[in-house]
């Protein structure tokens, strides 16, 4: 019997399903546990490294970082503006400092941000994040976001 | 109709699908996500002819690699590497990609002739369920995942069951109660996460992520001279291969009937199947187009049959259809056992479209195949930080410009790196995700027609059926485990 009563309603199946993940939890941990334990190891065991070995931490955190940075300044400068300065970024993060990459990171942050910028909030007419930096064009009826 | 906007569509479909899927470490998923926000701008036909013509496409595109490099594009052709490879380094490079071209397009066109004629028959069956065969159903395909997560049973079921809880993390319809959304995000989350940055988070950042980790210095080795034989393509490499190409596309078909199986495991059990039945089993491995024929039929064969529970059921096969459905959700179809009878239009476009992306699919690649086959020197650097940009695009725009649904992409971006390292099968977490609403109403209407009684969900016959088939699954996959087992430890 489950007492269905309008004002509390909304938590019979969360909990219900919190409960569930709970026994599965217990589950795993017990199976995967006892499997150890046949295996000769000891019943928990230090969990492996989270992060590979040697893993890039620049380029893994700088990631993170950028992606935050991005969409944080993207609604109050304007979608073409802040693109073109994260796909540089995210360019020279990922390819580095060479003359000939950087001339190829440089054409990519402004063709790709322009060519999308037009693509979608011109042509399709989709929503694109509005900002300092976006120009609209009453006379013609568009913006550039 | 078919008009000249859609075929431009299917082809520009169809080729950035083939570059999704012949670039290693990207997939179909990929291209579907990424690009759904163009279909914001076209009408449900043309868009559901881009999404089709991109789904083909990814799915096909795994070969070249495979093939040329032996590194699967998509986790579908891995054993398109056990022969492709092989004939590639003996240069019948150019005969095994027609080989595999021309059996993809094979396993598309069977596999969209079980969809045409089984999905209205499984939708008039489900027509009969009430709530409570319709709560069943969704809890048996949280449990068929399970079933074929490969010795990761309980992480699946675990995975599907934590997608359903994310999912509710917003305001019940019926008494407009919010539940676990913390006070300053109630005024964004009125209706929880939204579908599409789940989903590109899941399949798109998170990969961006982990190639992050592992630094990005993937560079793919030359090899031209291995499209250079003297062994040219002919229809005579299919001879006798007629019963191979229906048996894999068959599996592929039924493989991606089952939720969230995915293509890796149609193409296994398709290439151990064309094993079995060889005249001649030990040749395979070593590059005969039997084995190529069996794992590029078998992967183009789930194209149809995931689309099948999807069209008649509302359940997404794997996750690329599982963005089709956001792409219905947003065209405000809802699909279910009522698709095809209330849209006849919408259900005869899907089938052209489908007809008309493999054909595309096979007319793009087969011709122009040494010219298409560079794809795969395209590097992954130059490529992400678009890939990037385009992302936020279609969070931004899911629900007409908000800048929380691009914080949420983040948040299921970095949510899916770490499911990748502790092991949780972000595609079991998705399909919880999408069906979890689903599965609190019926519960809610089931017990609360019945006045709270749980003994509803065993009255009817038609639900026994589907609890024997939750209990099969189930045992099914306990069995499974345990054989994988003793495998492993006669082994050792």
């Amino acid at each position: 019997m489950i007492n269905v009563v309008y004002s509390t309603e909304h938590w019979i199946v969360p909990r219900i399903i919190m409960g569930v993940l709970v026994v599965l939890l217990l589950a795993i941990i017990i199976t995967e546990g006892r499997a150890r334990v046949k295996a000769g190891c000891a019943f928990f065991e230090k969990p492996g490294k989270f992060f590979l070995d040697g893993y890039d931490k620049k380029k893994l955190w700088g990631t993170l970082i950028l992606f935050a940075g991005y969409i944080f300044t993207i609604d109050k400068v304007g979608f073409t503006v802040t693109s073109m300065i994260f796909v540089f970024l995210f360019n020279l993060l990922y390819t580095g400092l060479g003359k000939k990459q950087l001339i190829v990171s440089l054409i990519i942050s402004i063709v790709a941000p322009l060519l999308i910028s037009i693509l979608f909030g011109v042509i399709f007419n989709i929503t694109l994040p509005k900002g300092m930096c976006s120009v609209t064009f009453v006379d013609y009826g568009f913006t550039i976001y | 109709m078919i008009t000249v906007t859609k075929l431009l569509v299917g082809i520009l479909g169809v080729v950035v699908g083939i570059v999704f899927g012949a670039i290693p470490g990207m997939t179909a998923t990929m291209a579907v996500a990424v690009f759904l926000p163009l279909t914001y701008a076209y009408d449900l036909e043309t868009a559901l002819w881009l999404l089709l013509a991109l789904y083909v496409g990814g799915i096909s595109g795994g070969l070249i690699p495979a093939i040329l490099i032996n590194i699967p594009g998509t986790p579908s052709s891995i054993t398109t590497t056990f022969d492709g490879y092989p004939m590639a380094k003996r240069g019948e490079g150019e005969r095994a990609l027609k080989i595999g071209i021309v059996s993809s397009l094979c396993g598309g066109l069977i596999s969209l002739l079980a969809l045409w004629l089984f999905t209205p028959i499984l939708s008039s069956a489900a027509l009969k369920f009430s709530s409570v065969e319709k709560f069943l159903i969704i809890l048996f395909a949280l449990t068929v995942i399970a079933a074929l997560s490969k010795g990761q049973m309980l992480r699946g079921i675990f995975a599907g069951f934590l997608g359903v809880l994310v999912t509710l993390a917003n305001s019940f319809s019926v008494n407009n109660q919010y539940r676990m959304v913390p006070d300053f995000l109630k005024s964004k989350m009125s209706d929880g996460f939204q579908l599409l940055p789940c989903l590109i988070g899941l399949f798109a950042i998170a990969q961006i992520f982990e190639e992050a980790e592992e630094g990005m210095n993937f560079k793919v080795q030359k090899t031209d001279s291995e499209l250079e034989g003297d062994v040219r393509f002919s229809l005579k490499d299919f001879k006798g291969q007629g019963v191979n190409i229906v048996r894999s596309s068959l599996i592929g078909t039924f493989m991606g009937v089952l939720p969230g199986v995915g293509g890796s495991a149609a193409s296994i059990l398709a290439y151990a199947q064309a094993k079995n039945f060889s005249k001649h089993p030990e040749l395979l491995g070593t590059g005969t187009p039997e084995g190529l024929v069996a794992s590029e039929s078998s992967n183009n064969g789930l194209t149809g049959g995931a689309l099948i529970p999807l069209l008649s059921l509302g359940i997404p096969g794997d996750s690329t259809t599982a963005v089709l459905i956001s792409a219905f959700m947003l065209q405000g179809i809802q699909v279910g056992p009522l698709f095809i009878t209330q849209n006849p239009h919408t259900w005869n476009t899907i089938l052209v479209a489908l007809l008309a992306s493999n054909i595309i699919m096979f007319l793009v690649m087969f011709f122009p195949i040494k010219l298409i086959s560079k794809i795969i020197y395209i590097p992954r650097a130059r490529l992400y930080p678009v890939i990037i940009m385009i992302c936020i695009v279609g969070a931004y725009a899911t629900k007409n410009g908000r800048i929380f649904d691009v914080w949420a992409l983040l948040i299921f971006g970095v949510l899916g790196y770490i499911f990748g390292k502790i092991k949780i099968p972000a595609s079991c977490f998705l399909i919880g995700f999408i069906l979890g609403d689903d599965l609190e109403n019926y519960f809610i209407q089931s017990i609360s027609a019945a006045k709270g009684s749980l003994a509803v969900f065993f009255t009817r016959p038609i639900g026994w059926v589907i609890w024997l088939m939750i209990a099969a699954s189930i045992a099914y996959a306990i069995w499974d485990d345990l054989k994988d087992k003793k495998k492993k430890a006669a082994a050792a």
